[in-house]
């Protein structure tokens, strides 16, 4: 089962692969394409950790430059995506060192889109306030933690990338997702209970 | 099956990954324990509720950014290429020249002789006019290159991760004699987002030039007065558009002079500036 998941994967992440063994190669503007590909993915990824919007964009650059200063360390039997994210971690462990200061998001930066769906205005309400409960709620949560259910839940990657790029067992990476959504729900229903007395 | 069980079933259930026969332990097990339903219950709406979280979209400058490092990139490693196939190219001559001190006086003195041979026969003075017109070129390649080479240089210390290095950055636009677009492109984030003041402010400093000459520059200054929190560098852009009497700024400046929850010093130097741009 679980082998028949990995040569799945493997046939998905190819074209990646490919594009990222030419910029190996040195066909650097290659990488224009797989900026095109995850920068949107990334940016996502480096809000829900920061909150800040503008530190978000800077570490996705510095990802993408990462990637092209270290482009030969990269190697083809690897998944493109472990790696990218495993660059993308450092990045912002590294800036977490720089800024420790900056660790707590900043939750008040910019208001929450409403979700594409027309729900009924008093829903429409109850939605906001909830995703903004869950954001501070999140913004709490240690920063490993926090990272391990940026990856699993928003990043929609399988148990298998994320033990990859954590380089861990598989099991070990189910625990952390459990632990971490309980000490969420454990702050989340904190706040709600302060909100509403 | 036991509560520790369950627990570790929970994140296949909640990413669909559990199959039948988990599903079926599952459920018989929180039939018959409360403490474990509502556990799941509760872990399981906040899993829901994190769906609803939308995703959000990097801003246009973003790709811009990246664009112009792409490029300055993809051009420094040509010119590394060059250097490097010039060295192959000296490595293979130097192959061809004798090792020993006795041939190689022997190479010379030939050489010498050929050399003044061929100038005598083909004869004086035809060939200066051509040859400073091909110098000419040559320089102004060279320049080219030079120019090409520092924009490469302060764009890449303006996205280096320790602020000194890109206080480095900033100063080294000093150099370039017109900033290309994304020069002051990234010139002007680092006005407005830069995590360190000192950068913003040198920032400001290097583009009092292009402000001068450049109206979209002035533009965005303008702009970016609007939406700066930093006291100190509301003045420097202040003190900027005041020395090149920008007279689009005169609208922002009367704002930012009435507002409540602006710094007083700012507000006091807006209302000296709105006085000098007349």
């Amino acid at each position: 089962m679980d082998g028949q998941d990995e040569a799945e994967n493997l046939v998905d992440n190819r074209p990646d692969d490919q594009e990222m063994l030419a910029v190996r190669e040195g066909d650097v503007g290659k990488m224009g394409t797989l900026f095109e590909r995850h920068h949107r993915m990334l940016f996502n990824f480096f809000l829900r950790l920061t909150g800040s919007r503008a530190i978000s964009e800077d570490l996705v650059q510095d990802v993408f430059f990462r990637m092209l200063k270290y482009r030969h360390t990269y190697q083809p039997e690897n998944n493109f995506m472990a790696w990218m994210y495993r660059v993308a971690r450092n990045a912002h462990l590294d800036h977490a060192r720089k800024f420790k200061l900056e660790l707590v998001p900043d939750t008040d930066e910019q208001p929450w889109e409403p979700a594409s769906h027309d729900p009924s205005p008093h829903q429409k309400l109850e939605q906001e306030q909830e995703v903004a409960l869950l954001r501070r709620a999140l913004g709490k949560l240690p920063v490993e933690k926090r990272e391990v259910l940026v990856l699993s839940r928003f990043q929609n990657l399988k148990y298998e990338e994320i033990a990859e790029i954590m380089g861990c067992e598989v099991g070990a990476v189910k625990v952390r997702v459990y632990r971490a959504t309980k000490e969420l729900s454990e702050i989340y229903f904190e706040l709600a209970g302060e909100k509403a007395s | 099956m036991k509560c520790e069980q369950l627990k570790e079933m929970l994140p296949d259930y909640w990413s669909g990954a559990l199959d039948q026969t988990g599903k079926a332990a599952l459920e018989a097990h929180l039939a018959g324990c409360a403490l474990c339903q509502r556990e799941f219950e509760q872990l399981g709406s906040v899993w829901r509720k994190m769906g609803a979280i939308p995703e959000e979209r990097p801003s246009a400058a973003m790709r811009a950014r990246f664009e112009a490092t792409l490029e300055a990139y993809e051009h420094g490693l040509q010119q590394a290429r060059r250097v490097e196939r010039r060295k192959k190219l000296d490595h293979w001559l130097a192959g061809w020249w004798p090792q020993q001190p006795a041939f190689q006086f022997g190479f010379a003195v030939a050489f010498l002789a050929v050399g003044l041979l061929v100038g005598h026969s083909i004869g004086r003075g035809t060939a200066s006019p051509v040859s400073s017109g091909a110098s000419n070129i040559e320089i102004t390649r060279l320049q080219e290159e030079i120019h090409d080479t520092r924009q490469l240089v302060t764009l890449s210390m303006l996205q280096q991760q320790s602020a000194g290095d890109r206080l480095q950055g900033v100063n080294s636009s000093y150099q370039i004699r017109q900033p290309d677009p994304p020069v002051l492109d990234a010139l002007l984030h680092a006005v407005n987002y830069d995590q360190n003041v000192n950068v913003r402010l040198a920032a400001v400093d290097a583009l009092h030039r292009p402000a001068s000459t450049t109206e979209i520059v002035r533009k965005r200054l303008i702009e970016s007065l609007q939406r700066q929190d930093s006291p100190m560098v509301q003045i420097a852009l202040i003190d900027l558009l005041v020395e090149i009497k920008e007279k689009e700024a005169r609208e922002p400046l009367r704002e930012l002079a009435a507002k409540a929850d602006v710094n007083a010093a700012v507000r006091t130097r807006a209302t000296w500036a709105l006085e000098r741009i007349q």
